[in-house]
C-alpha cells in the first residue's frame, strides 16, 4: 500500500472529452463529484475493466490492471474490485446467502475476510435465507455491500449507491457506509452528485465536469477553494472535523474543538472525544469588523480575510477567511464588502449562524 | 338483413374466385395416378386440340389418397387410378357416374439413374452393393404391392428387405432413384420411358408373370354425371389416338375390358 | 382402435427422434442463441434470418434441398461418403439432421429472448465478483434463462414430433428407422385404415394440446408463439 491508485485515461465521445490523470490515496473514500454526464460512471466502468478505454493506465498499488502501452489488460473478473450501483443487482435465483457466497467463493486468494463480522456490521444476519425479491430496497443495498466486501476487493467502486433510495432508506444505509469507512482499510471511489453524501463520507475529492477541468485534493481543502465554490452553488461552504470537548447539560450544548477554534452545537449523544464532521455553509456566515456584543449568534470567532471572489449572483461575493488553522467561506453582499472596506488581510469577526452535522 | 348481405358477399367472392366463372367453355378436373405423369400430359394436349375452348386440369398423386379425397367429396370429375380396385370401390359407395373401365395395364421395371440396369434381374438385387432399393409403399401403393410380389417371386425379398426405402407413390419412388439417394429402384415403366429418365442409366422390364397384373382403371365421379366435357374426355381415352399415346409410354392391354371381368381376377 | 406393433414402433421412433433432436438443439442452439442475443456483429441479422427460415418456408422446400444435398452428388452426400458414412437420406441420422434444421427456430427464438431479457447487468456484477466468462454463463445466464430453456425444449420437442413434410421427403418410410408417427398416420389413411389412423392421430392431438397447455401455464407471459 501507500503507492496509491493511479488512473490515467482519456474518454472521447462525440461532443465529450475527459482527460484524467490522477493519483489517489490508497486509503479512505475518494468522491468523484460532478453533474450527470460528466463521465463519472464511464470512469468507474473503465477502472472495473467493464469497458476498455484505449490508452488507459490503471494501477492499484503494485498491481497494474491496464497499461495499453504494454498491451496489458486484466479482465474484470481478475480485478479485485467491488462494484456497486444504485440498483443492487442481486442475483434473483440465489438466496441472500447464495449471493454473499458468490463473490466469497471466487475471491481466489486465501481469504481472511471476516465473513460473520461483515454480515453483522451490515445487519443482515436475519436475512440470509431470504430471496432478494423478499427484501426491502435498503436491505437489498446492504446485502449488495456485504457481497462486494466479501469478494475481498482491493478497491470499492460505488456508483451513486444511494440515489435510488428515499430519504428514510438513505438514512438507513449511510451509517453502514460511514462504518465501512472507519473499519475497513479498503479504498473506495464514490460517485455522487449529492454534496451532503460526499461531505459526510469522503476524504478526498475529484471534481469533474467543471469549466476549469478536473481538480482533486483532500475534501476539506477542495470545499474551501474559492475557485471551485461556484461548482457547489448554494451548497458552498467548508467542512470542519472536530472532537467533542465537553457537554453542557443546562443549555443542552456540546463544544466541538477543531484546529484553530471551537463551536457550540446542539447537545450530541456521543461521548467526549468522539470525532464529528460539520458543514458550515457560506450562506450561514456573516462578517463584522468589531466583536458583536448584543447578538443571538452563539458562534463568533476572529478571522482574517484571505481573498474574495465573485459568485454566480452579481450581488454576492464569496470571501475566504482563515480562522486559526481552519479556512472558512462567507457569502456576503458586494455592498457590505465596500461598506466595511474589506480587503485581503482585514481582521474580521465571523458570525456562524448554524453548523450542519453530517449524518 | 345483415346475414343476408354477408352471405351475398361470401357468394360473390366464391363466384369471382371459382375457376369456371371466367371461363366460357366447359371445365373438368382429372385426378390421375402418378404413373400417368407424362402420358396424361400428352393425352390432354391432344384432347385440347379438339376442345380448344374447354379447360382440363390434371392433378397427379397417389391413387389411395385420391380415393379418400373423392369419398370426402373432393371436386374431381374423372379419376384415373393405378389400381382398378379403387374405382370399383367408388362405384360401390355410390360415388361414381360410370362403370370402372380399364385404360391400361401397367408394368414395373428395375431402374437406376447411376448405372445401366438394363441387364439386371431382380435376383441381382441380393448383391449388397445396392445399399438402398426404392419401391413404392406396398401398404397402399399399387406399384409397391407389385414390386413386393415380384421380389418375393424372385426369392430375394428376405435378402433385400432391410435395404428397401419406401416412396409414398411411384413418382416419389422414381425421384429417390433419380436423385441418387437410392442406387436402384422398382418404378413404373411409364416413368422410365419418359425421355428425361431414359437418358440416364437404363431399365430392365420385370416379367409380368412375377406379379399380379397392374390393372388400371378410371371412372367418372358422381359430381360429373351431367358434365358433357367429362363424358367427352372419357370417350377420348378410348380413342385410338389416346391409346397410341399410352402405348408409347409402355402401357399395354389398352383394349377395354368389362369391369366385371377385371373384378373377377 | 388399438395400436399395432408397428404403431408402437413409430411412436417409440418419434420419441427417440424428438429427444435426440431436442438434446442436440440445446447443445447447438444455446451458444448460437447466446451469440445472437449478445453479439454486436453485423452478421447476427443474416444468421438470425437464416435460422428463422423454416418458420416461413414450406417443409417441402427444406425436404427437396435436403434430398438433393444428401444424395451422392450433393455436397453433404459427397462429404458423408468421403468419410465412409454412406448417405444420410433414409437414415435416422438424416432425420436428426433435417429435424435440427427444421426445429431450430423453435429452440433458438425462446433462448435468444431469454438471454436478451437478462441484460448486461447481472453478468457485469458476476464479473466484478470474480466470475470468468464461462463461470458467468453457467452460474448466472443459464439459471436466469431457465424459463426460456423450458419453453425452448418443449417447443423443439413438440415441433419435431409434429414434423411431416421433411420426413416424408427424405425418410423413405423405413420401419424403426424413419417411419415416425406422422408418416405412419399418413400411411394408415392412404391404406384406408381409418381406425388405426384415428388412434394415433387422436393421441397426438391430445399430446400436443397437453404440451402447449403446460407451456402456457408455466409461462403466462409467453406471447411469441
Amino acid at each position: 500500500m501507500g503507492v496509491g491508485i493511479r488512473i490515467r485515461l482519456a474518454l472521447r465521445r462525440p461532443g465529450f472529452a475527459l482527460d484524467l490523470d490522477l493519483t489517489l490515496p490508497a486509503r479512505g473514500i475518494t468522491a468523484l463529484f460532478g453533474p450527470s454526464g460528466s463521465g463519472k460512471t464511464s470512469c468507474l466502468r473503465a477502472i472495473a475493466g467493464l469497458d476498455r478505454v484505449a490508452g488507459a493506465h490503471i494501477a492499484i498499488g503494485d498491481e497494474i490492471w491496464q497499461d495499453d502501452r504494454r498491451g496489458l489488460f486484466v479482465p474484470t473478473h481478475r480485478r479485485a474490485v467491488g462494484y456497486m450501483l444504485q440498483e443492487p443487482g442481486l442475483f434473483p435465483h440465489l438466496s441472500v446467502r447464495g449471493n454473499l457466497d458468490y463473490g466469497f467463493r471466487r475471491a481466489g486468494r486465501p481469504t481472511t475476510v471476516d465473513q460473520a463480522g461483515i454480515v453483522a456490521m451490515l445487519g443482515i444476519g436475519a436475512l440470509l435465507d431470504r430471496r432478494p425479491d423478499a427484501l426491502s430496497g435498503g436491505e437489498r443495498q446492504r446485502v449488495a455491500i456485504a457481497r462486494a466486501l466479501l469478494s475481498r476487493p482491493r478497491l470499492l467502486l460505488l456508483d451513486e449507491p444511494l440515489a435510488a433510495l428515499d430519504a428514510a432508506r438513505k438514512a438507513e444505509i449511510l451509517p453502514y457506509l460511514a462504518r465501512l469507512h472507519e473499519t475497513l482499510a479498503i479504498p473506495a471511489l464514490y460517485v455522487s452528485h449529492a454534496l451532503d453524501e460526499v461531505a459526510r463520507l469522503a476524504d478526498h475529492m475529484v471534481l469533474l465536469g467543471g469549466p476549469h477541468g478536473v481538480h482533486d485534493g483532500p475534501l476539506p481543502q477542495m470545499l474551501a477553494r474559492l475557485d471551485l465554490a461556484n461548482e457547489f452553488a448554494d451548497d458552498s461552504g467548508v467542512l470542519i472535523e472536530g472532537t467533542i470537548a465537553s457537554h453542557d447539560d443546562i443549555d443542552h450544548l456540546s463544544r466541538l474543538d477543531f484546529d484553530g477554534g471551537a463551536i457550540f452545537v446542539a447537545r450530541r449523544p456521543e461521548p467526549v472525544g468522539q470525532r464529528l464532521r460539520y458543514r458550515i455553509h457560506a450562506r450561514d456566515v456573516s462578517l463584522t469588523l468589531a466583536p458583536p456584543e448584543a447578538t443571538s449568534i452563539l458562534n463568533i470567532m476572529p478571522a482574517v480575510v484571505v481573498a474574495a471572489a465573485a459568485t454566480d449572483t452579481p450581488a454576492h461575493l464569496l470571501v475566504r477567511l482563515q480562522a486559526g488553522g481552519t479556512p472558512l467561506l462567507a457569502r456576503i453582499s458586494q455592498r457590505s464588502w465596500k461598506a466595511l472596506q474589506l480587503a485581503p488581510g482585514s481582521q474580521v469577526w465571523a458570525q456562524i449562524k448554524s453548523a450542519a452535522l453530517l449524518g | 338483413m345483415r346475414v343476408g348481405w354477408f352471405t351475398g358477399f361470401v357468394l360473390a367472392i366464391a363466384f369471382a374466385l371459382s375457376p369456371t366463372a371466367a371461363h366460357a367453355g366447359g371445365s373438368i378436373t382429372v385426378a390421375a395416378a402418378a404413373d400417368l405423369q407424362f402420358a396424361m400430359n400428352d393425352i390432354v394436349t391432344a384432347f385440347r386440340q379438339a376442345h380448344p375452348a374447354d379447360r382440363v386440369d390434371v392433378i397427379y398423386g397417389s391413387s389411395g389418397q385420391f380415393y379418400t379425397q373423392i369419398r370426402q367429396r373432393a371436386p374431381f370429375d374423372l379419376y384415373f387410378s393405378a389400381d382398378i380396385a379403387y374405382p370399383q370401390a367408388l362405384v360401390k359407395a355410390g360415388l361414381a357416374a360410370s362403370v370402372p373401365r380399364r385404360y391400361a395395364i401397367g408394368r414395373i421395371v428395375l431402374w437406376s439413374a447411376t448405372l445401366d440396369a438394363s441387364k439386371l434381374r431382380l435376383q441381382d438385387l441380393a448383391d449388397p452393393r445396392f445399399d438402398r432399393i426404392a419401391i413404392a409403399n406396398p401398404e397402399h401403393a399399387p406399384y409397391g404391392k407389385r414390386a413386393q410380389q415380384a421380389l418375393q417371386a424372385s426369392g430375394v425379398w428376405g435378402k433385400v428387405r432391410d435395404r428397401l426405402v419406401y416412396g409414398e407413390n411411384i413418382a416419389q419412388t422414381a425421384q429417390f432413384v433419380q436423385t441418387g439417394n437410392a442406387r436402384i429402384g422398382i418404378i413404373a415403366l411409364s416413368l422410365a420411358m419418359n425421355p428425361a429418365f431414359a437418358a440416364r442409366g437404363g431399365y430392365a422390364l420385370i416379367p409380368a408373370d412375377l406379379h399380379d397384373p397392374l390393372e388400371q382403371g378410371y371412372v367418372i365421379t358422381r359430381r360429373a354425371a351431367n358434365n358433357p366435357l367429362a363424358l367427352a374426355f372419357a370417350r377420348f381415352i378410348e380413342s385410338p389416338q389416346a391409346k397410341a399415346i399410352l402405348q408409347r409410354y409402355g402401357f399395354s392391354g389398352t383394349q377395354p375390358t368389362p369391369a366385371h371381368e377385371a373384378a373377377s381376377r | 382402435m388399438t395400436l399395432a406393433a408397428a404403431d408402437f414402433a413409430a411412436l417409440w421412433l418419434t420419441l427417440k427422434l424428438a429427444c435426440t433432436v431436442t438434446g442436440l438443439l440445446f447443445v447447438l442452439g444455446t451458444p448460437l442463441a447466446w451469440w445472437l442475443a449478445r453479439s454486436r456483429s453485423r452478421w447476427t441479422r443474416p444468421v438470425a434470418a437464416l435460422v428463422a427460415l423454416p418458420l416461413v418456408l414450406p417443409p417441402t422446400v427444406l425436404g427437396f434441398y435436403l434430398l438433393l444435398a444428401f444424395g451422392p452428388h450433393g455436397p453433404v452426400g459427397a462429404a458423408t461418403q468421403a468419410l465412409g458414412l454412406g448417405l444420410l437420406s433414409f437414415t435416422f441420422s438424416g432425420l436428426v439432421v433435417a429435424s435440427i434444421l427444421y426445429s431450430m427456430p423453435f429452440v433458438i427464438q425462446p433462448l435468444r429472448h431469454a438471454f436478451e431479457a437478462i441484460g448486461n447487468r447481472p453478468l457485469e456484477v458476476a464479473a466484478t465478483l470474480g466470475a470468468g466468462p464461462w463461470d458467468r454463463f453457467f452460474s448466472v445466464a443459464l439459471p436466469l434463462a431457465r424459463r426460456g430453456f423450458l419453453s425452448a425444449g418443449v417447443l423443439g420437442f413438440a415441433h419435431t414430433v409434429g414434423e411431416f413434410g421433411v420426413v416424408l421427403m427424405i425418410g423413405g418410410n423405413i420401419p424403426q428407422r424413419t417411419r415416425v408417427v406422422s408418416v405412419q398416420i399418413f400411411d394408415h389413411v392412404e391404406a384406408l385404415k381409418y381406425g388405426q389412423a384415428h388412434a394415433l392421430a387422436g393421441g397426438l392431438l391430445v399430446f400436443s394440446f397437453l404440451v402447449l397447455l403446460a407451456v402456457y401455464t408455466s409461462q403466462p407471459r409467453l406471447r411469441n408463439f
